[in-house]
């Protein structure tokens, strides 16, 4: 191991002393990542297919003879758009909601990957720290847009071509339309907490496989598996902590009384999912070693 | 008062597993210089240079720049500093320009007017508009350093930037850094052409494989150089090689290819092909085959020589 000693004009060397420059941070991040999404038509496609799809849907299952009674609210779901809105949701959630939100949360890091472009974005005045939050928030952002999307369109879908009418509970009691809207919301909005796990999840298989494909299908058909596994007896235990249980915890609602106890418990479940998720993927884009591009 | 380095690395070492990319490397570059690091491939440039810009995290050693360390300083290591490594990447479904605007955002926005001015500078004004998917593999070369003159650098680092590009890319490329080199800017510019870095740089570190095989400035590496090869081809091989016995400041050998290989100064050379001329052997082609620092180049680096010492040896063979 031997130093060289450079030569240099004093007058050069004086002029070229690095100077503190602004940095872009967070936002400026964020701003980015939302830029490079929104010129993505992958994107648009899925927004596009949240608000169009229950159009079709609400009306293939209104004009069938026989509702699919086998399925919850599925009884009523040809004479009532509050039973089809919930129906439409328990299918959302088997498999419909992980694909949608894993086709951004599971492509957002792997496409750095798959450019090269790591160490375009980590050679600029922006910490791995910083890109890392930028993405998370932007895939979790598109996960809440994209649910909300859904659900608005699947609620007025249903509503305008069905209609409106009273909705008998769970527990056979009658819900007025007032109260069956407010609850037909709620039902889609304690769908956030799982489908946000979903996306850290995707998040997590994006950053560790480095692969799109992986983070987009994996969570999709580890959803699948964890409602196999939800549906086999004797695992009580284990039941309440996968993702897809909560899913369900919008059922207490329509009961009489109502119960909430499974609201809480997947909230918690999900939480623990999305931080187990994030912190495993942070602390790989932390540590990880550039070495492709 | 000690002046600041651009870059301060000392004895940097990483491994990939079993694989010892870069062997404790100490390489110091002063502000103001234009210098190379030069090796073949696989000899530790990248590595390096990857270790200088974050991505990758040496297992010993210390690197400052501007007397900087990523453990104090962060990302702010990078204050001032700018480049792209191997190939610069962007995002093909943005345009030129957009790549530039958001990688302007990363780095918490320019002046106004700037991203045009680099534009102009790298001749893509007229294809900003463009999806980067669609570039030629020049143009994003092109692109790639226009995204580092965004940054208004004191340290411009870049790695093999004319690596790819066609004969009239070279140039244009060269002829680019060149004139950044001249405008006073640092320049580390890594290479495997020894006349690419022999037009540019002032001071030079060759690597092979991980380790440092010579460093210092490019006048001391030509005095190092070993004589010219030259391959002849003569209507009289054989009377060549027998009049090349009387003419002691040549080596004249016989190619299979069945050219003679010559090597010597220039002026024992060209006396040598006089000598020729005059015993009626007629001189068919000349050509010369590598320059002296191409030889030495090749010398420090041949991978058949074992060690570093025969590297050594052989340098000081051809001092001699």
């Amino acid at each position: 191991m031997t130093a060289v000693q450079t030569h240099m004009d004093p007058a050069v060397r004086e002029s070229t002393v690095a100077v503190e420059r602004r940095r872009g941070g967070l936002g400026a991040a964020l701003r980015f990542e939302v830029r490079k999404l929104r010129a993505q038509y992958r994107g648009w496609a899925v927004l596009a297919g949240a608000v169009l799809a229950p159009i079709p849907i609400v009306v293939i299952i209104n004009g069938q003879s026989r509702p699919p009674k086998d399925t919850l609210f599925g009884r009523f779901a040809t004479d009532n758009g509050f039973a089809l809105t919930l129906l439409i949701l328990g299918f959302a959630t088997q498999w419909v909601l992980p694909l949608l939100t894993a086709i951004v949360a599971g492509d957002i890091f792997a496409s750095e990957d798959q450019h090269g472009t790591w160490k375009t974005v980590l050679t600029r005045s922006t910490s791995r720290a910083q890109i890392f939050w930028a993405k998370t928030l932007t895939a979790c952002g598109f996960a809440v847009l994209v649910l909300t999307l859904l659900a608005a369109s699947t609620i007025a879908s249903s509503l305008l071509i069905v209609g409106h009418q009273p909705l008998t509970g769970l527990s056979g009691q009658t819900i007025g339309a007032g109260t069956a809207l407010q609850l037909v919301t709620a039902s889609w909005a304690t769908t956030l907490a799982p489908t946000l796990g979903f996306t850290c999840l995707a998040i997590v298989l994006s950053v560790w496989f480095r692969n799109p494909a992986v983070g987009i299908a994996t969570p999709v058909v580890l959803g699948m598996v964890m409602v196999l596994i939800g549906g086999l007896g004797g695992i009580e235990i284990i039941r309440p902590l996968l993702l897809t249980t909560s899913f369900e915890a919008w059922h207490g609602l329509f009961t009489q009384p109502r119960f909430t106890g499974p609201l809480v418990e997947g909230l918690l479940v999900s939480a623990a999912w999305s931080v187990l998720s994030l912190g495993a993927a942070f602390a790989i884009v932390r540590r990880r070693d550039i070495t492709g591009g | 008062m000690t002046p600041t380095l651009a870059v301060d690395a000392t004895g940097v070492t990483k491994n990939f597993g079993p694989v010892r990319a870069v062997d404790e490397i100490t390489v110091q570059v002063a502000a103001g210089e234009v210098y190379g690091v030069l090796g073949p491939n696989g000899a530790g440039k990248t590595t390096f240079l990857r270790m200088l810009f974050g991505l990758i995290r040496p297992d010993c050693g210390s690197i400052r720049v501007f007397d900087k360390s990523w453990d104090q300083a962060g990302v702010g290591v990078l204050d001032g500093v700018a480049g792209f490594i191997e190939s610069p990447r962007f995002y093909p479904y943005l345009t030129g320009r957009a790549n530039l605007e958001g990688l302007a955002l990363l780095d918490g926005g320019t002046r106004a007017g700037l991203i045009k001015e680099v534009l102009d500078i790298v001749d893509l004004t007229d294809r900003a508009d463009r999806k980067v998917g669609g570039y030629s593999y020049g143009m994003r070369q092109r692109l790639g350093v226009a995204a580092s003159l965004l940054r208004e650098p004191k340290l411009l680092v870049l790695d093999e930037p004319a690596n790819g590009l066609d004969p009239a890319g070279i140039r244009d490329m060269r002829a680019l850094v060149k004139r950044l080199a001249a405008s006073g800017l640092t320049v580390l510019l890594s290479s495997h052409d020894m006349g690419e870095v022999e037009e540019i740089c002032d001071n030079v570190t060759i690597l092979n494989r991980g380790s440092v095989a010579f460093h210092g400035t490019i006048a001391q590496l030509r005095t190092m150089a070993p004589d010219p090869g030259y391959l002849l081809a003569t209507t009289d091989d054989r009377r060549a090689l027998a009049l090349a016995e009387h003419h002691h400041g040549v080596d004249v050998s016989l190619d299979p290819d069945a050219a003679l290989v010559v090597t010597g100064r220039r002026s024992e050379v060209s006396a040598f092909v006089a000598a020729l001329m005059r015993a009626d052997v007629e001189l068919l082609g000349f050509t010369e085959t590598q320059t002296p620092l191409e030889a030495l180049f090749f010398m420090l680096t041949d991978d058949t020589r074992p060690t570093s010492a025969h590297r050594s040896n052989q340098a000081q063979e051809a001092l001699r």
